[in-house]
């Protein structure tokens, strides 16, 4: 337990960095990698509630602190933690292991990992770039830069995805 | 009542969900950048400190570009001093002191230069951070200007970095003029295009070309009169009967800014105190009834 508990730590301070980055780029004006809410997606899904809105009330704070958007990421993290769960019964079918699963391509599958994690990201696009717009003002820039950053993001969350994976195969 | 708590324990996670909630939503909505924490901005401790790290690894890639740009202003300013040292000497000619023309110069201002280590051009309001802070003389509400001309607004001070709201930032609203006839407007920026940003409220009467130089104006204490800002690109929309925009394209290069300066103007806090007077005539009549 201690020893995933720092090895999550680890993730959560690369990730967040790497995320300062790449905040940064954005690709043709419209594709943003948003790669941070894999630590999310990481989450055992028997994870406590209260534990998951917490975890994910800061990271996304911190991401917010380093790019002056004051409670945006927040608030986009806060809203798929809570549906996470949901997401997760939908595509993988609940039985009794299911509340220690850590979901990965390994653990359900590369097919229903990607669903999961496909729905979560562009969710959370959905929102940013909403919340980032507000207004309906250029409705099709907007358009663009959720499906782009969606296709980004999750292509580079599925790498992510397994790179964690063959490491821990090695071991 | 037991009912109640038993309600209460059993959603005690969405309660912390809702708190959240809620805490996240009061910093989203009042966004106004001018009254923000230190620690929730980019010009905190830690986030200053890897914005330092990151940009001393890529402060090296557009340095061709930034010398050029240099370079290009430098020989701008040698033709400037060659064509005011000719003016002085027909003064000289005409005026045999020049005490007068010489004491009323630039003076006002001095400047600490420093290096921007972050910065945004895509986001809808977008902030530089730079590895200067209190310690070096920064404080809120300078105006900081760039190798080719205005950049913003000093808004967060921390001890060792300051966050700037940028010019194009919606939040901020710059009174400049038209050089060539003196028409007053202001220059705002609505999200899209870095490159371009509106100087609006422009009187009707006044004929703006393509081309046009925009500068500051010096009615704020911010800046020195006649800081470069932007040339006209074309007629924007109507605004009203009275008043026109048109669309600047800002001299700044935003994606490609490394170093800039925070002007502190010397005589900003007697311009304050004079400013605050005037707005507050019900003080002024209480001292007079003293």
């Amino acid at each position: 337990m201690a020893k995933s508990t720092l090895q999550f730590i680890i993730l959560f301070v690369i990730l967040v960095l790497v995320q300062v980055i790449f905040s940064k780029i954005m690709l043709f004006n419209v594709a943003t990698p948003i790669i941070f809410i894999y630590l999310l997606m990481r989450l055992p899904i028997g994870l406590s509630l209260t534990w998951l809105f917490t975890i994910a009330f800061f990271s996304g704070l911190s991401i917010d602190v380093f790019n002056n958007t004051q409670g945006m990421n927040a608030l986009a993290c806060l809203l798929i933690a809570a549906v996470r769960s949901k997401v997760f019964f939908t595509f993988v079918t609940r039985d009794d292991d299911s509340n220690i699963i850590v979901p990965s391509c390994k653990s359900i599958g590369t097919g229903n990992y990607l669903k999961y994690a496909g729905t979560i990201t562009f969710v959370y696009c959905f929102l940013i770039f909403f919340i980032q717009a507000f207004t309906f003002h250029n409705v099709m820039l907007t358009v663009a830069r959720i499906v782009c950053s969606f296709a980004l993001s999750l292509i580079l969350i599925y790498g992510i995805d397994s790179l964690m994976t063959t490491r821990r195969e090695k071991r | 009542m037991n009912n109640l708590l038993q309600f209460i324990v059993k959603h005690v996670p969405w309660f912390v969900f809702i708190i959240y909630v809620v805490i996240s939503c009061i910093l989203l909505f009042s966004n106004n950048p001018y009254q923000q924490s230190v620690y929730l901005s980019s010009a905190n401790g830690v986030s200053a400190s890897v914005y330092e790290t990151y940009s001393g690894v890529t402060s090296y890639f557009g340095l061709k570009a930034v010398n050029e740009d240099l370079l290009k202003r430098n020989t701008a300013l040698r033709m400037e001093i060659s064509r005011l040292q000719k003016e002085l000497k027909n003064c000289k000619l005409q005026i045999p002191d020049t005490t007068g023309i010489l004491a009323k110069s630039e003076g006002d201002y001095s400047f600490v230069v420093a290096n921007v280590i972050s910065n945004s051009v895509a986001q809808p309001a977008n902030f530089i951070t730079i590895d200067r802070g209190s310690d070096d003389g920064i404080v809120p509400e300078m105006g900081v200007v760039g190798h080719n001309g205005v950049v913003g607004i000093v808004n967060v001070v921390g001890k060792h970095s300051a966050r700037i709201i940028s010019l194009i930032n919606p939040y901020t609203r710059l009174s400049c003029k038209v050089k060539k006839n003196n028409k007053f407007g202001t220059l705002i920026w609505t999200g899209g295009d870095y490159r371009y940003a509106t100087l609006t409220e422009l009187p009707r009467d006044g004929k703006y070309n393509k081309g046009d130089s925009v500068v500051t104006n010096g009615y704020s204490s911010l800046f020195p009169e006649g800081i470069m800002v932007g040339v006209i690109e074309g007629e924007d929309k109507e605004m009203s009967s009275n008043f026109m925009a048109v669309k600047v394209k800002l001299s700044t290069d935003f994606s490609q800014l490394k170093n800039v300066s925070a002007l502190h103007n010397k005589m900003r806090v007697e311009l304050k105190a004079l400013e605050s007077k005037d707005n507050n005539p019900s003080g002024a009549k209480k001292e007079e009834k003293k």
